[in-house]
């Protein structure tokens, strides 16, 4: 991107800056014209005498007026800001975040698949010691007729397995639709947070910066004011052609003295008001942020309550709901020619051998579940210091284009106040600040450049 | 704008420059500020008024309701989407669906204010009509006659007249700047440009000091610079030259760009490029 003050060059001088819509209307008012103009150098020895067509060009008056500096140290910072808005010490870079973003989800896909592994393993177990105590017990009670233990036990635990994933599907899937339900609206409420907190921390630095700058430019402007006749009367000494070597060295020596005063006041100033709002910027900064922090952590901690609780719930629902499949009564499927002692005794080992499964199970799943917290949790910080990077920079970037603005627009006005009493004085009746060419106009660059130059003085 | 000279009979020629010669003295007796308050024929128009009118403030909350929407809308589609492609033809996308909104909510707007704007410097006798912006001294300041004009009841009439000629002229920058050597060197200058904020976007980075990035910032501000002058300026010159050279051929005293430009004036774009080719 060219710099604002290189704008004279007509081949790039389109601005990509976005338009508001007001000077979108504006703009576009002009049927369909573009954007824009920049003003355009020449000589202007070709001024035909009795125009009285006049016209500067304002890049060059810019550049000669007293605030020109602090225009071009706002320049060079949003050039700055923005060749930075991709470094590692304001933002990470899109494809950093992706990367880690990738290096999580593998490790989050590793521990369920390891927990589904886990589980599957402790089903198998669970189901051959049922069945071997099963078949014990009913080797134990000899003489009974009917089916064997063996194809008792399995036959239970087909009928009870299928039912029980099928509603254990159906209850995992509700879970999980509340839970990604509620971990949408935790996002929507932090962001609109985030957004609140910087909206106020940007109005209150924004605030700040723009009466210093003011101030900067009201004392920028007095002290030239108070100087100037000092600054007259020297430079009078100095055109006085009599003037010995030693005593025009001096002259000039004041004059450098006076320079280097007003200089040095203004960069003393300038110093203070960098460090006034480098110590804003810092505690504004600090204070979104434990806000942030604060009232992201209240959010986060009643989702996981509900998300907790709703587990808690569908795990009884669940339990409670295999525990009526396996039979009517509250045992389990239990085929016919078997005595109720037998009947009695294989429905409290069922039950035993479910009971410690699902203890053993809670087990796993809750440590697969503390591993996805602290997954979710470093998800979260890296798409918060991604978008608090991106909406820092992107802030200060907005304030120092509106100081730049602000500062351009007051240096421009104080221009066309001086080209207006030239003009008059020379009987020019019109005046632009924006020509593309030389052509039979009057050029009043050069003259305006000497009173702009006085206001140094 | 500008009175064309008067062809004067010889039997009248010295009587008139007497007259002249009287008609000088008393304007060299009349203080500047009076001569400074002549009106010439140029008119300007603060178009920041003009959108603040009913109609146009209508118009901007219409389309400031319906961008609200379409940032939401935004937001819920680019959530997740990290895919810089992705993200980049969702942008478009939506950038597409404002620019039409746009167009439809205002260029019936836009088109009564150009012509309410044309009607108001016919009545004025005005030759051209630029935007304020560029005015730092005199000229006819139309805005209030137009802003009643859109305010009034009914559509303001088209004027019956083509504007008078003018001594303004205009380019369209756009059009010399499509012309295939300038835009070779444009397009050129550009990537150069990205190619430099990629190399300094790296560099920063690693940059560990102020000092450092300061450095790199230089750099980057010198490439630019040095490759600017060598391939950007001598085009612009010769651009600026051919365009000078054209309008002190048509007798034009100010050469604007169009985008400045809201009525009349002479357009010398054709000209300019055939010169430029």
């Amino acid at each position: 991107m060219l710099r604002a003050r290189s704008s004279n060059v007509v081949l790039v001088r389109r601005r990509g800056t976005t338009l508001s819509l007001a000077s979108l209307v504006t703009t576009l008012v002009l049927a369909g014209c573009g954007h824009g103009a920049s003003t355009s150098g020449g000589d202007l020895s070709s001024a035909s005498p009795d125009a009285r067509v006049g016209y500067v060009r304002m890049a060059e008056l810019v550049k000669v007026h007293p605030l020109y500096s602090q225009l071009a140290r706002l320049d060079d910072d949003l050039q700055a800001l923005q060749l930075r808005a991709l470094g590692g010490n304001i933002a990470r870079s899109g494809a950093d975040v992706q990367h880690e973003e990738l290096v999580l989800q593998h490790e989050l896909d590793a521990a369920a698949a390891q927990t589904k592994i886990a589980l599957a393993g402790k089903e198998q177990e669970y189901t051959r010691r049922e069945q071997a105590a099963i078949a014990a017990a009913l080797g134990a009670g000899a003489g009974a007729s009917g089916p064997g233990g063996a194809q008792i036990a399995s036959g239970m635990q087909a009928a009870a397995g299928l039912q029980a994933a099928d509603v254990e599907r159906a209850a995992n899937q509700n879970l999980q639709t509340y839970r990604s339900e509620l971990v949408k609206q935790d996002e929507d409420a932090v962001r609109s947070l985030q957004t609140s907190l910087s909206q106020r921390a940007a109005r209150e630095y924004g605030a700040r910066a723009e009466f210093l700058q003011k101030s900067e430019a009201d004392f920028a402007l007095q002290q030239a004011t108070e100087d100037s006749s000092e600054r007259l009367a020297l430079r009078t000494k100095l055109s006085n052609l009599a003037l010995d070597d030693a005593a025009r060295a001096d002259v000039k020596s004041q004059l450098d003295a006076l320079d280097k005063k007003e200089s040095d006041a203004l960069g003393a100033m300038k110093n203070r008001d960098e460090s006034t709002l480098a110590a804003l910027r810092q505690r504004l900064h600090a204070t979104a942020a434990f806000e942030l922090n604060e009232q992201v952590a209240q959010i986060r901690k009643r989702t996981i309550a509900k998300i907790n609780e709703r587990t808690v719930d569908t795990r009884q629902s669940l339990i409670g709901q295999i525990g009526r499949i396996a039979g009517p009564g509250g045992g389990p499927v239990i085929p016919g020619g078997v005595s109720p002692d037998m009947k009695a005794k294989l429905t409290a080992l069922h039950a035993k051998f479910q009971t410690d499964f699902n203890h053993d199970a809670s087990k796993t799943i809750a440590q697969f579940q503390k591993t996805r917290s602290d997954l979710t949790r470093r998800f979260q910080a890296l798409e918060g210091v991604d978008s608090d990077a991106q909406s820092g920079a992107s802030k200060e970037m907005n304030d120092l284009q509106r100081q730049r603005g602000d500062l351009y627009n007051q240096m421009v006005a104080q221009i066309g106040r001086e080209v207006k009493v030239l003009a008059q004085q020379r009987g020019i009746n019109f005046v632009t600040s924006d020509v593309v060419a030389p052509a039979g106009g009057v050029d009043l660059t050069a003259d305006a450049e000497k009173d702009i130059e006085s206001l140094h003085e | 704008m500008m009175r064309e000279k008067l062809r004067v009979p010889p039997f009248f020629r010295r009587r008139a420059a007497l007259a002249l010669g009287a008609l000088l003295l008393g304007s060299a007796l009349l203080a500047p500020a009076t001569l400074a308050a002549d009106v010439t024929d140029i008119g300007f128009v603060d178009q920041a008024a003009l959108s603040s009118i009913p109609s146009f403030t209508r118009a901007n909350r219409d389309l400031a309701a319906y961008k609200a929407g379409l940032d939401r809308e935004f937001a819920k589609r680019m959530r997740g989407v990290r895919d810089q492609n992705t993200q980049a033809r969702i942008a478009q996308e939506f950038q597409n669906k404002l620019n039409q909104r746009q167009h439809d909510v205002f260029g019936p707007l836009f088109e009564r204010a150009r012509v309410a704007i044309a009607s108001v410097a016919s009545s004025k006798n005005l030759s051209v009509v630029v935007d304020k912006r560029i005015v730092i001294f005199g000229g006819q300041d139309v805005t209030s006659s137009v802003v009643d004009l859109l305010n009034g009841p009914g559509d303001p009439i088209p004027p019956v007249n083509t504007p008078p000629p003018s001594n303004v002229g205009f380019v369209d920058q756009t059009q010399i700047d499509a012309l295939p050597k300038l835009k070779a060197a444009n397009d050129d200058f550009q990537k150069f440009q990205s190619d430099q904020q990629q190399i300094a976007q790296s560099k920063m980075k690693s940059a560990k000091s102020d000092a450092d990035k300061q450095q790199v910032l230089k750099d980057y501000q010198s490439a630019v610079s040095d490759k600017q002058k060598q391939e950007i300026a001598p085009l612009v010159d010769q651009t600026r030259n051919a365009i000078s050279d054209v309008a002190k051929k048509r007798g034009l005293l100010l050469v604007i760009d169009r985008s400045n430009l809201i009525y009349g004036g002479t357009d010398i774009t054709s000209d300019v490029t055939s010169a430029l080719k």
